[in-house]
């Protein structure tokens, strides 16, 4: 619905607005009208295009439409989709010409969750795995397609395959790596993962503010629809495919090491890019030696502050975090107009000096000043 | 239009969507408790709680907090007698008293994070919240009284 | 308005026109005076209203209900010292009043008032006498009454808690208010002859209590000016011009900012008084438009010509005035000066400096102004209505007794509200736009409003003799003159005539015994014409005593004696510094007796850890004819390393006279300390381009909780005249850390605020 949906819209009449590395992206209308709709689609077209990528007057659709995902979906699945599809209630609404439908239909999911059972005709199961382990990468590869957003794609757009779920850049945000390239300083466990897509938020990772991720938690994977077995199997998938058992390390330690990083330090009373993290940040951020709390998002665990570049930690700060985002009802001041772009961008440097052990990032006034021309007020 | 929660009670406005919330509250809803210090977030006198968090209400868009549960200084507690109400009245915390209820509205926050802060975290969580009377050795006791008291009755009721 | 509201499905009471409707319907206060301007009340009563008949009113200061209710009339300005408690404890304690039945009312401008003016921490000093009277004069009409109505003889009556008893029998003082036949009133020259309790018999004063306003202030019904609004009104915010001084608005273009909804109009206000030349109003249906609005507008000015003035400039201009020995007045001007310094077998001359200063009050500036029923009434906090009335007549083209100021609390005065500038502006626009209008100014228009403590350049000189006593002292300040600016009927003269800011030099004519004393005040013509400069708190003695107190140690040094004895042989009470009645009985005495507490308090001279030291400063607070005495003991430790240097522990004691209420003359020593120590190490800022280059907090630093250290006050116990409390302790503790941390490292800084890089310089210096 995501994708399909506008704000405050008419359901799956289209019209979702995204920015992609090939320019702004429109959600078609998935509603039984006949002009704009697909009420001219019969079961044979739209089960074509699930599998085939292949639209019912014959062109391709853009890879966007994950129909490389929904290639793995069952027929019964599909038909089920299709089905409910036509029973919505058709809107009038033709979509700005949009080049590329883009697979954030995350709501469509969810309902679509509603109808299906497993049969795993397609998806072939990996006998040397769990039934869980099986549960979650069919979920996670068939039907919630993350590769979507966590798949970097070729020049073409098409998921780049031998670099699945390696990271991408989506509508401004980095979607990170879902392997063990993952950059979180704390490897996601199952147990991690699963809070993270159940509640929006971990108290050792942090909260989802990626205005593309929030969606997914918030509608696609949400109660009652989506039970927690399922978004259990799909946590155990994942922790799986970043390793997480094998980087696990003395998780204790790494916590600790990072909240004492964070504590206030009265020797940086000087410091002036300290000062604007005390004065702006630390209220809300600062964490007791005896853990973060999943209200006060520990930056020194957050993978805003260890990815190769600065977007998933400017975006937040720039533009706060709505109430209907991340973790349910905690909001961020967005300070856009309360910060320079080198304020800003000495933040996210401090921030990165002292909180992680890379690079420095580059260029950060510029890209903050880049970020900052796609807001949508100011 | 955005509806939310103030103090208990559902309401819509009317305020461009990016309106500060601070404003909102202020001129259109008339609550005028909440102030306004600096606008950028960085003295804390406009905080309120937005879902039970204190929240720089000077640079939040209103339309952030759709839905949210939004309380202010007059809404912390009916009879204005919270324990830190109470605690900054006994202990005559208020100078001139401009930041004191920003002041008390993240100390909530900071005592249901942390029932019993040591001077580490009241120090941190709070350094966010000017006091240019500098009434902060006050505020300092006065967190400290209330989260005595609150534990106590915790602990008793 | 164009900001309908609606609500949900509940409703929330708006307070929105709360103040003006109260007010109007006259429910806020107990007693109703026609053609008085209503004010904030403290104490709202909801009880009936009484009508002036039927009200006791011995003297302008506090009238009695039928139901025994005293309200005071608190002519002062609440900005956090809780005045209006004081000040009536001061009336109840002599009227014999029951305390739960005393209300305070904070009054608007009136000339009956005589000076309305809250600054110089003046307040209890000033109106102790006054109040304490107009208490007696009302305890002796209601006792003479109260016998009457119990008949019996008055000597056979006290008069306690609210009622007048006798022989087992009482009447409370609302029955004598509704019985009796009061219809004494006192005129000033009689209330000065009416004799007040001995001290022994005061009931209130020196006890503490919880002040009145505070409740206010813990639960958002507080109201300050910037709460203040009345129906119809419109907000604007102001372009504040590129010099304070000669700007000329050349054009406006508005049209980017014609796209933000409820934007009205934009435009160049006209000040007779000359107060905002160069000010742009732009107008708009709420604040959040007016401020969107104003960032859009386009202004071109033709600048003033301190348009290009830095700090640099400034400071080189004290240079130039100090090298020039006719330039200035000579305050203090002893013979023998340079007779003694020819002789000297010891000289010592050191320079300091102090960089401006941000008052950043929390509140920023603002005013409601709109003319109704013939009365122009401007809605703000002010600490000095009758300076800004005659400036407010002169803009607005009326008299003085057709404006009305409105007083309400004041988020932060610290001397920026004495200076009423912005209520001119708000007056204008509304008198240009024919309507209510609010202004309010953005923290950085307030920052660029602002009138900052100057910079200031100080040399000060010692001569000792054969012996090694001090023979002569020579103290120069150059700094701007607040007084010269915007209170010019205040300032001095010295012998020859010439004028000086009083304010600006304050603290120079100390109390220590140095043989022939010089001290020179001079004018920063440069600073004056580039900025307003503000009374900050403890204006000029904030300067003074960091180079005076300083200076003190270095001397001490010099002379090889410990810098505590060295002041107390200096404070020997002789001559002029003997001190007399009624204000500073006892003179240097009693510097020398809080200087000995404090070094006794704080352990001086015992062992302390590597890297740590003791240092201690002194003063009279600001005026020497009301001297709160202070002395400060500051530990600090210094990282060698990087100059860093961490306030541990500040110890003050203090003999400001009788304490009218302990736990509120603490809370003001501790806030006046913490802002002494928020100058000596973070606030400083500086002029570029004729403006302060700092105007918000990302980059203007002051004190925040983490940076607390441990404070410790003592007070002398004493019955002697209450003086001023909200400035005297701001003055030593810049001077103490300095001095400590020469203690603890050897490093000498002379430059304000002290910034890590000076205490590496100095430690390299010393290497």
């Amino acid at each position: 619905m995501s994708c399909h949906t506008r704000p405050d819209g008419p359901p799956y009449a289209g019209g979702y607005g995204v920015n992609t590395p090939f320019g702004v992206i429109y959600g078609s209308n998935l509603t039984p009208d006949l002009k704009t709709g697909i009420g001219r689609w019969s079961l044979a077209a739209f089960t074509r295009a699930m599998h085939e990528g292949v639209s019912r007057d014959g062109d391709h659709l853009f890879p966007a439409f994950p129909y490389y995902a929904y290639t793995e979906l069952s027929d019964g699945d599909v038909q089920a989709l299709y089905a409910y599809l036509m029973t919505r209630r058709p809107v009038s609404a033709t979509v700005p010409p949009s080049t590329l439908p883009f697979p954030l239909s995350v709501r469509f999911l969810q309902e679509g969750w509603k109808l299906l059972f497993f049969r795993n005709r397609r998806y072939q199961a990996n006998p040397s795995k769990s039934a869980e382990w099986n549960r979650g990468a069919y979920l996670s590869e068939a039907l919630s397609d993350c590769g979507g957003c966590h798949t970097p794609r070729n020049l073409l757009g098409g998921e780049k395959m031998r670099h699945v779920y390696a990271g991408a850049v989506v509508d401004g945000w980095i979607a990170p790596a879902l392997t063990d390239a993952n950059p979180s300083p704390l490897p996601w466990t199952a147990d991690a993962l699963f809070r993270y897509l159940r509640t929006g938020v971990s108290p050792l990772h942090g909260a989802a503010t990626a205005a593309t991720m929030t969606p997914v938690i918030r509608d696609g994977l949400a109660l009652p629809v989506v039970s927690d077995s399922d978004v259990r199997a799909i946590a155990l998938y994942f922790s799986d495919v970043d390793h997480a058992r094998e980087r696990a390390t003395d998780l204790g330690a790494m916590m600790r090491k990072a909240v004492a990083i964070s504590s206030h330090r009265s020797e940086e009373k000087y410091d002036s890019d300290a000062y604007l993290y005390h004065a702006a940040c630390l209220s809300c951020h600062a964490n007791a030696a005896s853990g973060p709390l999943p209200a006060r998002p520990e930056l020194a665990l957050n993978s805003a502050l260890t990815l190769a570049e600065p977007a998933n930690f400017i975006e937040p700060v720039l533009r706060g975090i709505g109430s209907r985002d991340g973790a349910p009802g905690l909001v961020m001041p967005a300070y856009a107009a309360a910060l320079s772009d080198a304020e800003v961008a000495r933040l996210a440097a401090y921030l990165r000096r002292t909180r992680t052990t890379l690079p420095p990032w580059k260029d950060l006034e510029k890209k903050v000043s880049a970020a900052r021309r796609d807001l949508p007020y100011e | 239009m955005t509806t939310f929660t103030l103090n208990g009670r559902s309401v819509s406005v009317h305020s461009p969507p990016d309106s500060p919330l601070l404003w909102v509250i202020r001129d259109e809803l008339g609550l005028t408790g909440t102030k306004f210090g600096c606008g950028i977030g960085f003295c804390g006198a406009c905080t309120v709680h937005v879902s039970g968090r204190a929240t720089r209400s000077c640079i939040t868009p209103v339309a952030s907090v759709a839905q949210a549960e939004v309380k202010t200084i007059e809404g912390l507690d009916p009879g204005g007698k919270h324990p830190l109400q109470i605690a900054w009245v006994e202990l005559q915390v208020p100078q001139c008293g401009y930041c004191q209820p920003g002041q008390i509205m993240q100390a909530a926050t900071l005592l249901k994070d942390y029932p019993d802060p040591d001077d580490a975290m009241i120090n941190a969580v709070m350094a966010g919240n000017l006091c240019r009377c500098m009434t902060y050795l006050r505020i300092r006791k006065a967190i400290k009284l209330a989260a005595a008291r609150m534990q106590e009755r915790g602990a008793h009721g | 308005m164009g900001n309908a509201w609606r609500l949900g499905s509940g409703h929330l009471p708006s307070r929105r026109y709360f103040l003006i409707s109260m007010a109007s319907a006259g429910v806020i206060l107990g007693y109703a005076r026609s053609g008085l301007a209503r004010a904030e009340a403290l104490a709202v009563r909801t009880g009936r209203v009484h009508s002036p008949a039927e009200l006791f009113e011995p003297t302008i200061w506090y009238a009695i209900d039928p139901d025994g209710n005293v309200t005071v009339n608190i002519i002062r300005a609440e900005m956090g010292q809780h005045v209006g408690t004081a000040l009536a404890r001061i009336v109840a304690d002599e009227l014999e009043a029951d305390w739960s039945k005393v209300h305070i009312v904070m009054a608007d401008s009136d000339p009956k008032w005589g000076e309305m003016v809250t600054g110089g921490s003046w307040s209890v000093w000033q109106s102790f006498p006054v109040l304490s009277r107009a208490g007696a004069a009302g305890r002796t009409a209601l006792l003479e009454e109260g016998a009457r109505l119990l008949g019996v003889r008055p000597y056979l009556c006290v008069a306690r808690d609210g009622a007048v008893h006798a022989q087992g029998r009482s009447v409370p003082y609302g029955e004598i208010v509704a019985r009796g036949h009061l219809r004494r009133a006192y005129t000033p020259e009689q209330l000065i002859r009416i004799p007040i309790k001995p001290p022994a018999d005061r009931r209130l004063i020196g006890r503490n209590t919880q002040a009145l306003d505070i409740p206010a202030k813990t639960n958002g019904q507080g109201r300050y000016g910037i709460d203040a609004a009345v129906e119809g009104m419109i907000y604007a915010r102001p372009k504040v011009p590129p010099t304070r001084y000669g700007s000329k608005v050349l054009s406006i273009d508005d049209s980017a900012a014609k796209q933000v909804p409820g934007y009205i109009r934009s435009l160049a206000l006209n000040d007779p008084s000359g107060t905002v030349p160069g000010w742009v109003m732009v107008y708009a249906d709420s604040f959040v438009a007016a401020n969107r609005a104003a960032d859009r507008v386009r202004v071109r000015w033709k600048s003033g010509d301190a348009a290009h003035v830095s700090e640099g400039d400034l400071q080189r201009r004290a240079a130039e005035l100090i090298a020039d020995p006719g330039a200035g007045a000579l305050v203090v001007n002893d013979p023998g000066l340079e007779a003694a310094f020819a002789i000297a077998r010891k000289k010592i001359e050191r320079a300091y400096t102090t960089s401006t200063v941000m008052h950043f009050a929390l509140e920023p500036v603002n005013a409601l102004a709109f003319e109704r029923n013939g009365i122009f009434e401007i809605h703000t906090g002010n600490q000095w209505q009758t300076l800004i009335l005659p400036v407010l007549a002169k803009a607005l083209g009326r008299s003085q007794n057709t404006i009305v100021l409105r007083s309400y609390f004041l988020g932060g005065g610290f001397g920026r509200r004495l200076d009423g500038d912005y209520a001119v502006p708000a007056a204008l626009a509304s008198k240009a736009a024919a309507r209510p209008v609010k202004m309010l100014c953005t923290r950085e228009d307030d920052s660029r409003f602002d009138c900052p403590r100057s910079p200031s350049l100080q040399v000060l000189r010692m001569a000792f003799g054969n012996n090694g006593q001090v023979i002569a002292m020579d103290h120069q300040a150059a700094a701007g003159w607040p007084t010269a600016v915007m209170a010019p009927s205040f300032l001095l003269k010295d012998a020859r005539g010439v004028p000086y800011d009083p304010f600006a030099i304050h603290g120079a004519d100390h109390w220590y015994t140095v043989g022939a004393q010089r001290v020179r005040a001079l004018r920063n013509d440069l600073a004056d014409r580039t900025f307003r400069p503000g009374w900050l708190r403890s204006v000029g003695s904030g300067w003074i005593n960091w180079a005076l107190e300083s200076f003190m140690d270095e001397a001490a040094q010099v002379a090889g004696i410990d810098p505590v004895d060295f002041r107390l042989r200096l404070l020997t009470g002789t001559g002029r510094n003997a001190g007399s009645a009624p204000n500073s009985v006892g003179g240097a005495h009693r510097q020398a007796a809080v200087l000995a507490r404090v070094a006794e308090k704080a352990g001086w001279g015992s062992p302390l850890p590597k890297d740590t030291g003791l240092g201690v400063a002194s003063s009279f607070g600001q005026e020497r004819t009301m001297p709160t005495w202070v002395a400060c003991v500051a530990r600090v430790r210094v990282d060698r390393h990087s100059g860093r240097v961490t306030v541990e522990k500040l110890t003050l004691v203090v003999d400001a006279g009788t304490i009218v209420h302990p736990d509120g003359a603490a809370a003001q020593v501790e806030g006046g300390a913490l802002w002494g120590l928020s100058m000596a190490l973070f606030e400083g800022s500086e002029f570029v381009n004729g403006q302060p280059k700092d105007a918000n907090l990302d980059t203007y630093r002051m004190l925040r909780m983490g940076d607390t250290p441990e404070v410790e006050i003592e007070f002398i116990p004493s019955t002697e005249t209450p003086v001023g409390l909200g400035e005297p302790a701001t003055t030593v503790v810049a001077p103490a850390i300095g001095n400590a941390i020469f203690a603890a490292s050897g490093a000498r800084v002379r430059d304000l605020p002290i910034r890590p890089v000076t205490v590496r310089e100095a430690l390299a210096q010393k290497a």
